[in-house]
């Protein structure tokens, strides 16, 4: 419910969007994989153009994005934004604990740009390195972001 | 009826040619060395070894020691003793006469030259003494004396025995249609009931048929009389055809008389038969003697694998053997001579289970498998595969309040693994040690090992499991 409700926020994807990608800086992004999508920009072609995990949304920006977050938390999101939706087409965001899928949430997006986010909560059991695939409908990896939850 | 259908059932082909080939080698042996002393010595040796054999089965454990003993001296002295002769049958033959020609050795000595000039010097009174060897070597026996090899004729050995030549008192050999020596000096017999009316030369005659199976002819000086010393005796002459029948008879002319050539075959026939009976017992005796059980333990081999494929997850490595065979056989048994393999040409990928019955295991001839245990084994069968794998940190631990990880950068960000396909399907991270957060402020790098990959899994790691981790910490954002 607390998912739905987010993405309801978000609704307005264009405009998170354009916020998240003026306020996030190039550099942390190594932190992630690199993509395995289509070029940016390439026309016709979906394009992720940010990704990561934070500790939620607000103001339509990723809330201390990192790639460890305390268990204390008690939930984590993975954000995305796409600044290429050439028509409206669903992605999945696929969570592993420990190389075991333990969640799948699909998301809908709509041209021309859309950010959107999926979350989990955390539970003690949780601590360990975790990953995330974000894949296209086709179920082709797009980027896998990668993090640890701890004490 | 019984005994004899226990002992005959199981004989195999093998069993078969392994008693003819050896009845035949020893009837070889016989036709080889026949009419030699090392014959003689041989027949005796294997009398020793077969009453050692009963001395054992009776439990006389001193006698079957001391048998035991004599036996092997005995065969070692009859090498060095009997070298000569053992040399002479051996050379003097091809290798058609030593494997399979059975005809009696016969030479080309001239018969006819030989009994017309022997009459001829008895008829002149000149003292002779004609040596025609038989199987036995005579360099032990016969000393001095002068090479010669010459073609005998009348003229010659008459010339030889001429009462003025220096060497008329040797005797003469004739050996391989040649006068091989002459004056030759022979042993003299030392028998006390010689006859006194004979010389010197009659007594050396004899003093070498009764060391050798020589037959030598002696013409008296004094009567010129003939006679012919052989197997210890001396036999007066009678006429030329005596002599003539006496020296083929030596020579081996089988075709000179229908009857010897008869009693050859019969020889022969007898020798065959003892040669197959022997041997026969003798196998009987290693095979089918007291049987004994032994338990071993053998590896499992599997061979002849499909290309690339590797067999993993064995359930048992060993097979326990439970072998029976005569105690001889099993007392001699090398363990490595028996093998278990598995054949995996029809095996399929996966999970499979061999049954390992008698045609998995090789065993030596004479023993028998009694049972196996364990009766199957399952082994599975994959192909090892590379997979490049992406390394992540494995983090524990807390930051200090106030701050967060921003960014990880590992070094290198993926690691090549081998293993088995199955196994490694599912692996899609390999992760380093556990790292703790509780003491980094700033941003740095580490250098980590990679976290064991899990036991019995099969994976190995191609590559160096040394990472280095550069990371990025910064302030976290003051909330609102």
């Amino acid at each position: 419910m607390q998912m739905k409700k987010l993405s309801s926020g978000l609704l307005a994807g264009c405009v998170l969007f354009a916020a998240a990608a003026v306020s996030l800086p190039g550099a942390l992004l190594f932190a992630q994989e690199k993509p395995v999508a289509a070029t940016p920009g390439q026309p016709g072609k979906l394009s992720l153009e940010y990704a990561v995990m934070c500790e939620g949304v607000k103001d339509f920006k990723p809330l201390n994005p990192g790639v460890v977050f305390s268990i204390t938390v008690g939930k984590i999101s993975c954000f995305t934004a796409f600044d290429a939706v050439p028509s409206k087409v669903f992605i999945g965001h696929k969570w592993y604990f420990r190389d075991r899928l333990v969640a799948q949430m699909s998301r809908v997006l709509k041209p021309p740009r859309w950010a959107t986010v999926s979350s989990i909560q955390l539970r003690a059991s949780d601590r360990g390195p975790w990953r995330v695939e974000i894949v296209d409908s086709t179920g082709k990896i797009l980027r896998v972001l990668r993090f640890s939850i701890t004490d | 009826m019984n005994v004899f259908s226990t002992m005959v059932t199981g004989i195999q082909w093998r069993d078969v040619v392994d008693i003819t080939l050896n009845s035949y080698i020893l009837f070889r042996l016989y036709v080889l060395f026949r009419r030699t002393n090392v014959f003689r010595v041989l027949i005796g040796i294997a009398l020793l070894w077969f009453f050692q054999r009963i001395a054992v089965t009776l439990g006389l454990v001193l006698t079957s020691w001391a048998i035991q003993g004599i036996t092997a001296a005995t065969a070692l002295i009859i090498i060095i003793v009997f070298r000569n002769e053992i040399r002479t049958v051996l050379q003097t033959k091809n290798l058609k006469t030593i494997l399979w020609d059975i005809t009696p050795p016969s030479r080309s000595e001239p018969v006819d030259v030989i009994v017309e000039s022997v009459y001829e010097l008895s008829h002149k009174k000149h003292g002779a003494l004609i040596v025609i060897p038989g199987m036995d070597d005579l360099e032990e026996v016969v000393l001095g004396g002068i090479n010669w090899q010459g073609v005998p004729s009348k003229e010659m050995l008459s010339s030889i025995f001429w009462p003025d030549n220096p060497v008329h008192d040797g005797a003469v050999i004739i050996r391989d249609g040649h006068v091989a020596r002459v004056g030759a000096v022979l042993p003299l017999s030392r028998r006390k009931d010689f006859p006194v009316h004979l010389g010197t030369r009659h007594r050396a005659a004899l003093g070498l048929a009764e060391a050798t199976d020589a037959l030598v002819l002696v013409v008296s000086e004094e009567s010129g009389k003939v006679m012919a010393a052989r197997k210890s005796r001396l036999i007066p002459v009678q006429d030329n055809l005596q002599l003539s029948r006496l020296l083929h008879e030596q020579l081996g002319d089988s075709d000179q008389s229908s009857g010897s050539g008869r009693k050859e075959k019969v020889r022969l026939a007898a020798a065959a038969f003892f040669a197959v009976l022997f041997v026969v017992s003798i196998w009987f005796s290693f095979t089918r003697g007291r049987y004994t059980l032994i338990t071993i333990d053998r590896p499992i081999e599997f061979v002849n694998p499909a290309k690339k494929v590797e067999v993993y997850d064995v359930s048992a490595n060993t097979v326990r053997l439970s072998l029976s065979g005569s105690a001889t056989i099993i007392k001699s048994l090398d363990p490595d001579t028996v093998r278990v393999r598995i054949d995996l040409g029809k095996a399929k990928l996966g999970r499979n289970t061999f049954h390992i019955l008698k045609d998995n295991i090789t065993l030596p001839p004479g023993i028998s498998l009694k049972r196996v245990s364990p009766t199957s084994v399952e082994a599975t069968l994959d192909v090892p595969v590379q997979k490049v794998l992406p390394v992540q940190v494995d983090w524990i631990g807390k930051l200090p309040p106030g701050l967060r990880l921003m960014a990880v950068r590992v070094e290198p960000a993926r690691v090549t693994v081998v293993g088995r396909r199955t196994n490694i399907a599912h692996l899609a991270t390999i992760y380093t040690q556990k790292v703790s957060l509780n003491r980094l402020r700033t941003s740095g790098s580490l250098t980590l090992k990679l976290a064991p990959l899990p036991r019995g899994s099969e994976i190995y790691l191609k590559t160096k499991d040394q990472i280095t981790v550069h990371f990025v910490i910064k302030q976290k954002e003051p909330q609102a």
